[in-house]
């Protein structure tokens, strides 16, 4: 066998698949563990024979830059090994993320957890713009929350440097409720301000719980935007109507974002608006971001062990004491096993719940 | 110097460390040219023993009278092929970035790997081609195999994936042309440069040492910041010279002069006699395991076959058992120590 052959069977070895947990297009993800450590990861298997140009360029985006990027606040690739014509991407295991968290009824956000998930994805992006990498495809879905509650970017499928001076770049990227408006009028030359803008989207997002603006197709996401921010004037963004898709969709006033952000702090307003203004070359960069008076004001972000967690982390999270309380149920018997309740689960856990006054109740028909 | 602290980053104190320290090419693709010489030397010696017990399993004394190549040709025949590399870009037109990647994709490949078992030909092809997508300037494997003499799909495909894992997956490079750019803006920008047409000059000069460079190995032994400057410093010592002053990095410049050697010393352009000496020779001892159709190479395929037979019988044998057991879904699946890569 060839070096470089063995040195991958002897990588594939420490990594053990235990259970399918999804199937998309390209990639079949499995949840598993490190052999020696017991450790929990997931394991993106990614087709690679079936594509008539080789290696599927998204594949080789996300290697290429999860094999550099090394954050707190990005995803960690901890390994990649090929068995046959598959390449195996080996990630941390990520219990969810902040799409279901927005979706779960069942919990409440304070300001405060608001901005805690917004300084994590910041931070984690400011990381990505300060190596030049534009992640491209920021939502919900792809910002992945771990165990201890700590926010993740995930999904590197889309992601590029940035281009140098003169060289096109597709403006085909982004899902479209989260795409700026300089890419929906085809501009294929722009910046990292184009993740700011998904990242507005987003903030806006977790007050409102529910998508900022939804469009239905891209025209209509035009229509969607301007409606909540008013039809951008030439002076507002020069240049804007010169670009290679520029249509007129109509015009529409511009609204206050009070009006429908009513429970948000100016603090709050001031940043979400720098997030979303329409000239790309004024929007906030993402490490103004980090040192914009919001992140300083009162609330204080919340500390992500302590963010809200769906029923299904919660379930999974707690399952030593829910054992611990059944020993502690059987114990009406026996006063030795009494003796040792879990106090110090239950002071943190009651602690938990007092500082929210919507119990997250534990659920475990979920899982 | 070079060789010390490579130690992995900590990521809490990222911020203060230069983005390069982190990187892959950083931590991974730096070698002492000792080093180099000792990995080719034992790569070269393990790919002659093998290939000599495979001759002789086939036909016993078949290896006495075999000239096999050793480090050094190998080398020089994979250095041949990174000029080929430069003429199909040119041919192409694809960037610099996807040239200048190409050709580190083949010196890698060929740190794990030795041409008697994979000819640089075909590397080289998978290589550039890999480059395209890793650098965003991708085509499609049809108008790129289309435009080169004698080529098809498949001498490429069959190795994207050797030569994706031969470089680990880490596809990200720094190259000395960035870097060199970098500096001919700040010269534009200083007080006492000299007029515009001049820094043209230079500045293309240094690029044409870059490209020299290439050949070379210096890449593997020096990070791209000064291997920028001792290009800069062959077309121009003196406006080197006053860009370090104002960079406080007069330091520097001493340390670039062993560059400026390795680039003007091996620079050079291997024979094609020479060359072609070689290729003769490497027909006659590459791996017969790799040749497709020989007995060798039929005799591997029978013996992965079989494997892969045995793997499939198992397979088989644990579905019908749990079938007999009345589950059709087998055991519980964390008991199981692996899960199967094709199903």
């Amino acid at each position: 066998m060839d070096a470089v052959e063995k040195a991958n069977a002897e990588r594939q070895k420490r990594w053990v698949k235990d259970q399918k947990v999804g199937e998309g297009t390209y990639a079949v993800v499995y949840r598993g563990r490190e052999l020696t450590t017991g450790r929990k990861i997931a394991i993106k298997k990614i087709k690679v024979g079936q594509f008539k140009d080789g290696l599927d360029m998204s594949a080789v985006r996300e290697v290429k830059y999860l094999r550099e990027l090394h954050h707190p606040n990005v995803i960690e690739l901890l390994d990649v090994f090929s068995s046959k014509t598959n390449l195996n991407l080996v990630l941390e295991f990520l219990d969810t993320d902040l799409e279901m968290i927005i979706k779960d009824r069942s919990l409440v956000f304070l300001p405060a957890d608001i901005k805690s998930w917004m300084a994590m994805t910041f931070r984690g992006l400011e990381f990505c713009h300060r190596n030049f990498v534009l992640h491209r495809d920021l939502k919900p879905n792809n910002l992945l929350i771990a165990s201890d509650g700590q926010l993740k970017l995930a999904d590197f499928g889309l992601a590029r440097d940035v281009a140098d001076p003169g060289y096109k770049m597709t403006c085909q990227v982004i899902t479209r409720w989260y795409r700026p408006p300089e890419l929906l009028f085809g501009c294929r030359y722009y910046s990292s301000a184009v993740d700011i803008w998904s990242v507005g989207c987003i903030f806006a997002e977790l007050m409102l719980r529910t998508p900022y603006l939804p469009g239905e197709s891209d025209m209509d996401q035009l229509k969607t935007i301007f409606r909540a921010l008013g039809t951008p004037t030439e002076e507002e963004w020069p240049g804007h109507s010169k670009l290679p898709d520029y249509v007129s969709v109509g015009q529409f006033p511009r609204t206050p974002l009070r009006d429908l952000f009513t429970a948000a702090s100016a603090d709050t307003l001031n940043l979400l608006s720098k997030c979303i203004i329409y000239e790309p070359r004024r929007r906030i960069s993402a490490r103004e971001a980090l040192n914009h008076s919001y992140f300083f004001a009162l609330p204080y972000p919340t500390h992500p062990s302590k963010l809200p967690k769906t029923a299904a982390q919660t379930a999974a999270s707690s399952r030593p004491l829910d054992e611990v309380d059944g020993n502690v149920d059987l114990s009406g018997s026996g006063p030795g096993v009494k003796a040792a309740p879990p106090k110090k689960l239950k002071r943190k856990l009651s602690g938990h719940d007092l500082s929210r006054n919507i119990a997250r109740k534990l659920d475990f028909t979920a899982t | 110097m070079i060789q010390s602290s490579s130690t992995s980053t900590d990521i809490s104190s990222a911020p203060k460390t230069p983005l390069f320290h982190s990187s892959t090419q950083y931590r991974n693709w730096r070698f002492s040219a000792e080093q180099l010489h000792a990995t080719r030397t034992a790569l070269n010696k393990a790919a002659v023993a093998a290939i000599r017990a495979t001759f002789e399993s086939d036909s016993p004394g078949s290896s006495s009278d075999i000239h096999f190549l050793d480090a050094r040709e190998e080398h020089l025949l994979v250095k041949l092929y990174i000029t080929k590399i430069s003429q199909l870009c040119g041919h192409f037109h694809f960037p610099e970035e996807v040239e200048a990647t190409g050709i580190t994709y083949l010196k890698r490949f060929y740190l794990k790997n030795t041409v008697m078992d994979w000819h640089p030909k075909n590397v080289m092809l998978t290589a550039l081609f890999l480059a395209t997508k890793t650098t965003n300037h991708p085509i499609s494997l049809e108008s790129y195999t289309a435009n080169i003499p004698r080529t098809n799909p498949s001498d490429v495909l069959d190795l994207e994936f050797l030569v994706a894992q031969s470089l680990a997956f880490e596809f990200a490079v720094w190259h000395a042309h960035r870097a060199l750019w970098g500096m001919w803006l700040d010269l534009q920008d200083l007080p006492q440069s000299p007029p515009h047409e001049e820094l043209q000059k230079i500045y293309d000069t240094a690029l044409q040492h870059i490209r020299t460079s290439r050949l070379t190995d210096v890449e593997l032994v020096y990070p791209p910041s000064q291997i920028a400057l001792a290009c800069l410093s062959l077309a121009h010592p003196n406006i080197t010279a006053y860009w370090a002053r104002t960079k406080n990095a007069d330091v520097a410049l001493e340390a670039v002069e062993s560059i400026k050697r390795m680039i003007t010393q091996d620079g050079d352009v291997p024979s094609v006699d020479v060359v072609r000496e070689i290729d003769r020779r490497l027909k006659i001892c590459k791996n017969p395991e790799k040749v497709v159709g020989s007995k060798a190479y039929l005799a591997k395929r029978a013996r992965e076959e079989k494997e892969a037979e045995l793997k499939r019988m198992k397979k088989a044998e644990n579905v019908r058992k749990a079938a007999e057991q009345g589950n059709p879904f087998g055991e519980e699946l964390a008991e199981r120590s692996n899960l199967d890569d094709d199903d």
